[in-house]
């Protein structure tokens, strides 16, 4: 077991920078993930921490060895891929013993290091078997298995759990957590789900356009996100941001004077989150009229129109749209169209500077 | 959805006339090789011979040294094989996985060498043979079957790799494999209904050439192999067609063994990447 340091690693394809001066230092047994959308360089960032992908810059070090120049084989890790990558003409049993084939470890150590691995995950009985004779989830297992036989330093997780459904997903999620707190081997894995982010993590990165954006633990990236794209990201639904003016301290927000002592004097971004606004009158309350009430059987995504407060067409999630959404919880019948009181607590109000769409604390 | 009965009926007559067009000439050499000449020349011809010769296939292979011949043929067949496998193995994973500057030109301008009739190429390679001491050996088959091959099997096989995920491979460098350790460890053990699909294409090709056997060896009898051997059966006044096509069925017999035993690699070879 290791930490991990990456200091100011980039990667350029040509003219295209895809990872920009990347560095996070990874303590020893920690599990940290790196999430965000598609194309945001988080598993060119995993390609280059395994060997596989050379970085156009930045040093690399597993424990107290640099690894930057090191052939994937040498780094001392070990990786579980999306489509797990289990070799289709070797056995369970030769799948997971490979790499320590490979390391010319004797043949009885193999044998026993493998059941271990096997009985560990629960795949003994399958170790004579190949691997287009498993199921989805008996596959994840003999790649985690290849993965911790070897004992390594550190494992490299590559969106393990994006081909199995949803229910398995959920159930493997669950063990993997399980697995690195019984064996505390350093762990980098990469998702674009942000629940896997939140529910395994120690720290999450949370990565844009090859930028880190924020490094944080779950909880702090879900109530102090740094800029306008963390807070958009984490959380499901994700926050309710609107267009306001902040002057002495006071917002507008749809008719009321909201205290925002935080904000600076112009334009600023307000968001707040659906779970936050709660049915009826309270500290800050308002009426709309719901456009869409969609019903998830315990609790109820209610829509509705922004008005003044909608935000400029760049600065919009192009999936939500320009609406807003409150989730309400262990709610009667809300119908669209009529008239709907909701409130919410000004503290709970995330603000963003509109220029630079950081946080403003 | 169900097929009518007149729809079977027209989708099995066709499979049976194209069958038969296909085995037709198959049945004939085999016919005419049991048949004796009188009956070979009979109008109209029957197509059962009334008392089999079977004994035409020892004559043959008693009296014209077809074990020669067919071993010859072997030797440049398999030379064939293992010359264009090595290169074009490592020139298809090259060209599937490596995207160097100018590869994929260099690659479609290797396939020119396809477009072009071995007749046209057997006059420089004539030259090339005679300066390099090499006409009259079987290595000038080899190399000269291998112009040919090399190309189509480096795009056939490319292909096929290309429907190996590289995550494969990177599985396996992380598991301490080089990339070259890598190909063969993994990559080479799965792409194996690919490789039984091109080596078959390029033992045939060989094993079927007659037009560079001719030039090339015509003048070293021990050299002959089976497809210029059997020509040489013709007579200048008598023909013994029987005793040609006796030979004839020697030289298929192999191909139809090879057929038989890569069956099964064969149709998951041709069939690989239209399932993604």
């Amino acid at each position: 077991m290791a930490g991990i340091s990456i200091q100011n690693v980039h990667k350029n394809y040509g003219a295209l920078n895809v990872l920009k001066e990347f560095s996070l230092e990874i303590a020893d047994g920690e599990f940290i993930v790196l999430v965000g959308p598609s194309g945001c360089g988080k598993s060119t960032m995993l390609k280059i921490l395994a060997g596989l992908e050379p970085a156009s810059g930045g040093r690399i070090r597993i424990g107290d060895r640099e690894v930057t120049d090191l052939a994937p084989g040498d780094r001392d890790i070990a990786m579980v891929f999306q489509n797990y990558a289990l070799y289709p003409h070797l056995t369970v049993a030769q799948n997971i013993g490979f790499g320590l084939k490979m390391r010319s470890t004797p043949k009885t150590e193999i044998e026993q290091r493998v059941l271990a691995a096997a009985k560990m995950l629960g795949v003994e009985h399958l170790l004579d078997r190949r691997p287009k004779q498993l199921s989805g989830g008996q596959r994840q297992r003999v790649a985690l298995g290849r993965a911790i036989v070897r004992e390594p330093s550190a494992f490299l997780m590559d969106e393990p759990l994006s081909n199995l459904d949803a229910k398995l997903r959920v159930h493997t999620r669950a063990e993997i957590s399980a697995l690195h707190k019984r064996i505390g081997v350093t762990t980098v894995y990469v998702t674009h789900d942000q629940i896997e982010a939140m529910t395994m993590a120690n720290r999450v990165v949370i990565m844009r356009d090859g930028v880190i954006q924020q490094i944080a633990d779950p909880d702090t990236l879900f109530n102090k996100p740094a800029n306008l794209f963390v807070a958009g990201f984490i959380g499901s639904p994700g926050m309710n941001f609107m267009r306001a003016n902040a002057e002495a301290g006071m917002i507008s927000l749809f008719g009321q004077r909201v205290p925002v002592p935080a904000a600076p004097p112009g334009d600023v971004i307000v968001g707040i989150r659906p779970e936050h606004l709660a049915l009826g009158a309270g500290k800050a309350s308002f009426t709309v009229k719901p456009t869409l009430v969609e019903g998830l059987g315990s609790e109820k995504y209610v829509y509705f129109d922004p008005g003044e407060h909608a935000l400029a067409d760049s600065l919009r999630d192009e999936q939500r749209g320009k609406g807003l959404i409150a989730r309400l919880a262990h709610v009667g019948p809300v119908a669209e169209g009529e008239d709907l009181t909701f409130s919410f607590d000004p503290a709970e109000l995330h603000l963003f500077d509109a220029m630079t769409e950081k946080a403003i604390n | 959805m169900k097929r009518t009965p007149l729809q079977s009926l027209l989708l099995y007559g066709g499979v049976i006339l194209v069958c038969a067009l296909l085995l037709f000439p198959i049945y004939w050499l085999f016919v005419t090789a049991i048949s004796t000449l009188s009956e070979i020349r009979s109008l109209p011809p029957s197509f059962w011979p009334a008392d089999p010769q079977w004994e035409t296939f020892a004559k043959v292979a008693e009296e014209r040294p077809m074990l020669l011949w067919l071993w010859n043929s072997t030797l440049v067949a398999v030379g064939s094989v293992a010359l264009s496998m090595s290169v074009s193995v490592l020139a298809g994973y090259s060209l599937s996985r490596f995207s160097v500057k100018g590869a994929r030109p260099l690659g479609l301008f290797i396939l020119t060498a396809k477009m072009l009739p071995a007749t046209l190429l057997v006059i420089p390679l004539f030259g090339i043979f005679r300066s390099v001491g090499l006409i009259g050996s079987l290595w000038s088959l080899v190399l000269a079957h291998s112009t040919l091959i090399i190309p189509f099997t480096t795009w056939m096989l490319k292909g096929y790799f290309d429907t190996i995920p590289r995550e494969l491979e990177q599985a396996a460098m992380v598991d301490g494999c080089s990339p070259l350790g890598a190909l063969f460890r993994v990559v080479l053990p799965v792409a194996t209904p690919g490789l039984a699909a091109t080596s078959l294409y390029a033992f045939v090709l060989s094993w079927a050439d007659y037009a560079y056997a001719r030039t090339f060896l015509i003048n070293a009898q021990n050299s002959w192999t089976a497809n210029l051997g059997i020509t040489t059966m013709k007579g200048e006044y008598v023909t013994d067609w029987n005793e040609i096509s006796a030979a004839a069925v020697f030289v298929a017999l192999p191909i139809l063994a090879i057929y038989l035993f890569l069956e099964r690699y064969l149709v998951g070879g041709l069939t690989a990447g239209a399932e993604k």
